[in-house]
């Protein structure tokens, strides 16, 4: 435990982020721009044919050539996406708070949500087709059952982590069991809680494609379905690289809502 | 001349016999394994009372005991005549432990009036401020209200905590090794300061912890814990005039009474040593 606390500059602190940011993105963009040029020139020299691994530049002219409908296809995704990740955190933060506010409902309920997290959710999807249909909601079902735990587990993990003594101070002064659970649990839980809700923010993607497999006649999911099907091999990998993009898009967003969430948190990556 | 000091000499005695807490033939078994073993105590009203002893005495137990947070098996504690349950509902027992446990979301005046915004809910939030802006004043901190825990130093962040347990008003402040992971020259300073906040508000406070200069320099009188169980094996004053400063250190009397204490703790874990 040091006993001065630090301080930064203003300026030398926006310098330090600055140089920081382009050690941080520099090395993984020349290992990308790397790999893209290796892969043009395998492709090139062994004449691999487009169906089996198109080369970037095919997968560029795919992109082009079917820009509007692979942008209707991702405002698709993206949307069952966001429900679905909002759905889950929602749930996910419900399911902790009823597991640590009510004894023995909690009791009941834990044992059968990590039973549950054991089940392949992946194999979910054709009964969720099955009982909702096509359209958006058995893919919201199927992110809210992939989605869920890592931020209900979290919450749970960030609660039970408060300092005994903390708790002593509260019975101390005659807390009820809500106000020791609103004023000193949750906020408590919150940075571990968005570490979770990043997860959730993944696994929602995943759980879209997933669902847009099983069945649906919209988005990237079906895209990539149909078009490996047409032997349309650069369109699929279009598409992924448009999945990819959202993935990385509501990571970063998770991140930027922890930052707004948890503003005491300290930022590793300012060390 | 004499008449005065006779007078106050018998103020002095009224003083002490007014005892605050009380604890009798108080016993606490946890589990299948005896923590504390007939404890007698009496706390007079206004003094500084040391608990010292070795790891694992008992002596955190004893003061949860004291705080209504660990009911004894038997036995009883009275604060004021009343339950120590009752006492801690009424806002008499100020805690603080050795960790500050600050809320890193509340900056320190927010934290300093935590605790009193739970046990008083018809205080607004601007008497909640007042109160806790004061109690800042009171350890050292009045400039530091606005700075969360992140930005304040390990004594500083104890401080807060101390504010906070003082922002109750309570009767008596029972500290548990309050100072223990702070480094030897904030803790002199941070005792230093604990001695001045007791002399300018006359709060009785329980002490406890296993540094022998600190039970010295700070109380007016010292229980010595032995182990296994725990047990209070001696007592002792502390015959050193107040107010004392760290220069007291180097008075022969501090030294004599150090070694004092340091032989009774030693004669109150022979027999076991395990610690």
């Amino acid at each position: 435990m040091t006993d001065q606390p630090v301080t930064y500059s203003a300026d030398s602190r926006l310098a330090s982020i600055w140089s920081a940011a382009a050690a941080s993105w520099l090395p993984p963009i020349t290992l990308i721009l790397a790999i893209v040029v290796a892969w043009e020139a395998a492709v090139r020299i062994f004449s691999i044919s487009s169906f089996i691994i198109p080369a970037p530049t095919e997968v560029a002219k795919s992109l082009v050539a079917q820009w509007d409908t692979l942008m209707q296809a991702t405002l698709v995704t993206a949307g069952e996406i966001l429900f679905g990740f909002v759905v889950s955190v929602v749930v996910g933060i419900a399911i902790a708070l009823i597991i640590v506010r009510f004894d023995w409902l909690g009791r009941a309920l834990y044992p059968l949500v990590v039973l549950f997290q054991n089940v392949p959710k992946v194999a979910l999807a054709p009964i969720f087709i099955l009982w909702f249909g096509y359209g958006l909601a058995p893919k919201i079902g199927l992110i809210l059952v992939i989605a869920f735990f890592p931020v209900t587990l979290s919450m749970l993990a960030g609660m039970k982590s408060v300092d005994h003594s903390l708790l002593l101070l509260m019975n101390s002064v005659g807390a009820s069991r809500t106000q020791i659970l609103f004023r000193i649990l949750v906020p408590h839980s919150l940075p571990s809680l968005m570490a979770g809700t990043k997860i959730a923010a993944t696994l929602s993607v995943i759980g879209a494609i997933v669902g847009e497999f099983a069945g649906a006649s919209d988005g990237l999911g079906y895209i990539i379905q149909f078009a490996s099907t047409q032997l349309d091999t650069a369109l699929v990998f279009a598409a992924l690289l448009l999945v990819s993009v959202l993935g990385v898009a509501f990571y970063y967003a998770a991140e930027i809502l922890e930052r707004i969430v948890v503003p005491w948190r300290p930022k590793f990556n300012d060390a | 001349m004499s008449h005065l000091a006779h007078a106050n000499a018998r103020k002095q005695t009224a003083v002490q016999t007014d005892e605050l807490i009380t604890a009798n033939g108080v016993s606490v078994v946890l589990g299948n394994q005896l923590i504390l073993q007939n404890i007698d105590l009496s706390i007079p009203q206004g003094s500084f009372v040391s608990l010292i002893g070795p790891s694992g005495c008992g002596k955190s137990t004893l003061l949860k005991v004291l705080a209504g947070l660990v009911t004894p098996t038997s036995g009883s504690v009275s604060i004021a005549g009343l339950s120590a349950t009752e006492a801690a509902r009424r806002r008499m027992i100020g805690l603080v432990f050795q960790d500050a446990n600050l809320l890193p979301w509340k900056n320190a005046v927010d934290n300093a009036s935590m605790l009193l915004s739970i046990a008083n809910r018809s205080l607004s939030r601007a008497e909640l401020q007042a109160r806790g802006q004061e109690m800042l004043e009171l350890v050292g901190l009045g400039d530091a209200s606005n700075k969360y825990p992140h930005e304040l130093s390990g004594g500083m962040r104890q401080r807060v905590a101390i504010a906070r347990a003082l922002a109750l008003d309570p009767a008596v402040l029972l500290m548990d090794e309050p100072f223990g992971a702070l480094d030897a020259i904030t803790r002199d300073s941070m005792g230093q300061s604990l001695l001045e906040i007791w002399q300018r508000t006359g709060k009785t406070i329980v002490l406890v912890t296993h540094s022998i200069d600190e039970a010295v320099h700070l109380s007016n009188h010292v229980h010595v814990l032995g182990i296994r169980p725990g047990r209070i094996t001696e007592s002792m004053d502390i015959d050193l005039p107040y107010p004392r400063d760290l220069s007291v250190a180097e008075d022969p009397e501090f030294v004599k009474q150090a070694v004092h204490l340091r032989m009774l703790l030693r004669a109150s874990h022979q027999p076991g040593g395990a610690s």
